[in-house]
């Protein structure tokens, strides 16, 4: 009896509340904007009464992809103190992350999924394609949405996943056009060493569809397995085939490791590495110097520091006041952008009044543009079939004085033969 | 009127019934109470969850345990024929979107097939030597499923989407009565319900003339060829069970997680079997069952509560251990403990504390 006088109660007020604010009533005491005096319904990881949103992350915190996971998750964190430190989002909603470690292992990622799904309004970050390929068909089955910390070509169309940054994909094609108009790659033989998995095959579409659009032929395809001990076979394969340039897909740590054999067996080609190929420590080790030689990165954004980027010394002083221990990365300026997302994302739910599943998705398709001051290219958000993920690059050489061993060679720019790249449909 | 001992036993008869006593009935009954109310009870997603591959590895620990256990077959490679059911259901289940029966079966003959070939090695190898054919399998499938990509998606994995509906029941959501449960709720009860009936058949095969033979082999293979044991009939249809069994686990497994890499069926996964049964109690069917829960748990509670445990990592990349090496090592470390104090596992100790109970109050 006293519920359902309760629930009247509740209702007679709302509908008060909604005329007052139909009349321009706008006695709004909070940055809630049109929410102020709505309250949101609980959701699994929303817990209205605390204030608090509960957001999952999946990353390989330890393992040889750690490198990767810990930084970019050190960044979700910075941009997500920040934000708590403004109030939370609408500024009052704080935010917790629940961290899991996947150890790169797409069995581990599923299982920490199940661990924490009903406990968070989304995943704020998903490192890896196996592993996103792997928890995808459970998020679709609970209508739950991650943010890929991965940058395949295929979450472009996916309703459940909020990508950012330009895909794999167009990286290499657009390193494939500055090779052939700048980078001196007319009538060399060219190659590529990938990883062997979804992973390995995003970087190799790329290549294979600039070689198309720019009649190159690719000479030879090396694959290694993710983690391997050993490079020695990849590395004869592309050397006996006399490869002059190759594009590398891998993680920092086989990128050591082979171009390591590569320095050893007197093999300098001109390496053209996927972002996550590389790693600050890299421009540190011994292979400095025949990196600074031959290797050159693809990846998006803008020198570490660099003044003319809107939003790098915001990052760099929230990095200062939040976590002062982390060393200046390129994975930890990703994470930070993600986090930078998903807020945007998290800021329209509320708006539209539902941190539910349902409300995380409508948010997607509403939230319109997304946008980064700069660090990393707008993002076009609606409905999963119209997105435009941005189709810009920048080419960096290794400089070992920078502060992450890179230095712009080509800033921000967009080859035709990228523009052309279409997005499939989400299988 | 016979007067019932409950205590001895006391003629040939005994040692063959199923339930000796009605405690022992009495006790069966309330454990599948138990397993009917658990989902209703703990609807918790995360424990549920636990529990469905704790019963997942046990049907394939009950598998590792007739041959291993009963019949003194050393191996390592039972991943392998976990995988060999988890891509015929992906091939039937997945991809031609039979239905649950068809494929659960299908994975169990080909496993026992799988089993059937490779259990004639064991004829003419014993002990480390069969040991180190089996370990070969298990890097042999590994090549190749990720090499088979039409089928298994290559390294990268491929999701497995099988249908689970049985009649009106359909795993995926069970709606009886009117009341509507959970994926995992759902699945518990399939997969506790596949627990019972391989307990059943493991039991039934070790208490009558074949798990007499097994056991004739395990204790001395060449004295049980001589009093007439024929060697190649229970070697290999020992071989044949225990795969069949590990390939209905492995048909579960991937239907569970909706998504299989052939990264998943490793080495590890060979070693965690062997571990169940080690601390479980080798020999011993119930044992499977607990080693299984046990396995499934420990890593549980670490995850869960590792942040009161002083050298675990709170914030992961902070130092110290993680849970999945605290895991590592706990299970490395359980089974030289459980070898060297405790062979017969927690199995045993079960008997004994019932023993004990049983001969009160003159428990010596």
């Amino acid at each position: 009896m006293k519920r359902k006088n309760l629930r009247w109660l509740s209702a007679v007020l709302s509908v008060v509340a909604l005329l007052g604010a139909a009349c321009g009533g706008s006695d709004d005491d909070d940055a809630g904007g049109d929410n102020g005096n709505k309250t949101l319904q609980a959701a699994p990881g929303f817990d209205p009464a605390a204030g608090v949103i509960r957001l999952g992350v999946i990353s390989p915190l330890t393992g040889p992809v750690a490198a990767i996971g810990v930084p970019l998750t050190a960044g979700n964190r910075v941009w997500f103190d920040h934000i708590n430190a403004q109030g939370g989002i609408a500024g009052k909603y704080k935010i917790e992350l629940d961290a899991k470690d996947s150890q790169y292992i797409p069995q581990n990622a599923i299982q920490r999924y199940n661990e924490i799904k009903n406990n968070v309004v989304m995943f704020a970050q998903l490192l890896g394609t196996p592993s996103t390929n792997a928890v995808l068909p459970q998020l679709k089955t609970d209508n739950i949405v991650a943010s890929p910390a991965s940058l395949d070509a295929e979450w472009v169309r996916q309703p459940n996943l909020l990508p950012i940054g330009g895909p794999y994909q167009i990286q290499m094609i657009n390193a494939a056009d500055w090779l052939m108009k700048e980078g001196g790659g007319q009538g060399k033989t060219i190659c590529t060493m990938t990883q062997d998995d979804v992973y390995g095959q995003a970087g190799q579409q790329g290549v294979d569809f600039a070689a198309k659009e720019l009649n190159f032929t690719v000479k030879t395809q090396a694959k290694f397995k993710g983690s391997a001990p050993d490079f020695t076979a990849q590395v004869q394969q592309l050397k006996g085939a006399g490869c002059q340039v190759v594009f590398l897909v891998s993680t920092p740590t086989d990128t050591g490791k082979a171009l390591g054999t590569a320095a050893q067996q007197g093999f300098a080609p001109q390496w053209i590495g996927q972002s996550p190929s590389y790693i600050g420590a890299l421009a540190q080790s011994a292979l400095k110097d025949y990196l600074a030689r031959t290797f050159y990165l693809a990846g998006e954004g803008s020198e570490w520091g660099d003044p003319a980027v809107p939003g790098m010394k915001p990052m760099l002083d929230r990095l200062r006041d939040y976590q002062p221990s982390q060393q200046p990365d390129y994975y930890f300026a990703f994470g930070y952008n993600q986090a930078r997302a998903v807020t945007q994302v998290l800021e329209k739910a509320v708006e539209l009044g539902d941190l539910g599943r349902e409300g995380i998705k409508r948010a997607m398709e509403q939230v319109g543009t997304l946008t980064f001051d700069g660090l990393s290219g707008d993002y076009k958000y609606g409905p999963a079939a119209e997105r435009e993920p941005p189709r810009t690059s920048t080419l960096f050489k290794i400089n070992p004085d920078k502060p992450i061993g890179i230095e712009r060679v080509k800033y921000d720019y967009t080859s035709d033969a990228a523009k052309k790249y279409t997005f499939a449909e989400a299988k | 009127m016979r007067l019932r001992n409950l205590n001895m036993t006391r003629d040939y008869a005994d040692d063959l019934k199923l339930f000796r006593t009605r405690q022992s009935k009495a006790s069966i009954v309330a454990v599948l109470a138990l397993a009917l109310l658990l989902p209703v009870l703990l609807p918790d997603d995360f424990w549920l969850s636990v529990l469905v591959y704790a019963g997942i590895f046990a049907i394939g620990a009950i598998g590792l345990n007739l041959l291993s256990g009963y019949t003194g077959q050393v191996s390592l490679g039972h991943a392998f024929f976990m995988a060999c059911g988890a891509y015929t259901t992906m091939m039937l289940g997945t991809r031609h979107e039979l239905p649950l029966p068809v494929w659960l079966l299908a994975s169990a003959v080909v496993g026992g097939l799988v089993g059937g070939i490779v259990g004639p090695f064991a004829l003419r190898l014993r002990g480390n030597y069969l040991a180190v054919i089996s370990l070969g399998l298990v890097f042999l499938g590994q090549h190749v499923f990720e090499n088979w990509e039409s089928l298994t998606g290559g390294p990268g994995g491929n999701g497995s989407t099988a249908p689970l509906s049985l009649g009106f029941l359909d795993f995926n959501a069970l709606a009886v009565g009117g009341r509507a449960y959970t994926r995992n709720q759902s699945f518990f009860w399939l997969v506790w319900a596949l627990v019972f009936l391989s307990l059943l058949i493991a039991k039934n095969i070790v208490r009558s003339r074949p798990g007499r033979a097994m056991q004739a082999i395990r204790d001395r293979d060449v004295a049980a060829q001589v009093i007439g044991v024929s060697l190649g009939r229970y070697k290999v249809g020992a071989f044949v069970v225990s795969s069949a069994l590990a390939a209905m686990a492995g048909a579960l497994f991937a239907t569970y997680q909706q998504f299989i890499a052939p990264d998943s069926f490793n080495l590890f996964l060979s070693i965690q079997f062997v571990f169940m049964i080690i601390v479980g109690g080798i020999g011993t069917v119930f044992g499977s069952v607990i080693g299984a829960l046990f396995a499934g748990l420990l890593p549980a509670l670490v995850s869960k509560y590792g942040g009161s445990i002083p050298f675990i990592e709170q914030q992961p990349g902070a130092g110290g251990l993680t849970v999945f090496q605290v895991n590592q090592i706990a299970f490395g470390v359980l089974i030289i403990l459980f070898l060297i104090l405790e062979p017969r596992g927690l199995a045993a100790v079960w008997l004994r504390i019932k023993a004990y109970f049983r001969a009160w109050p003159f428990s010596y």
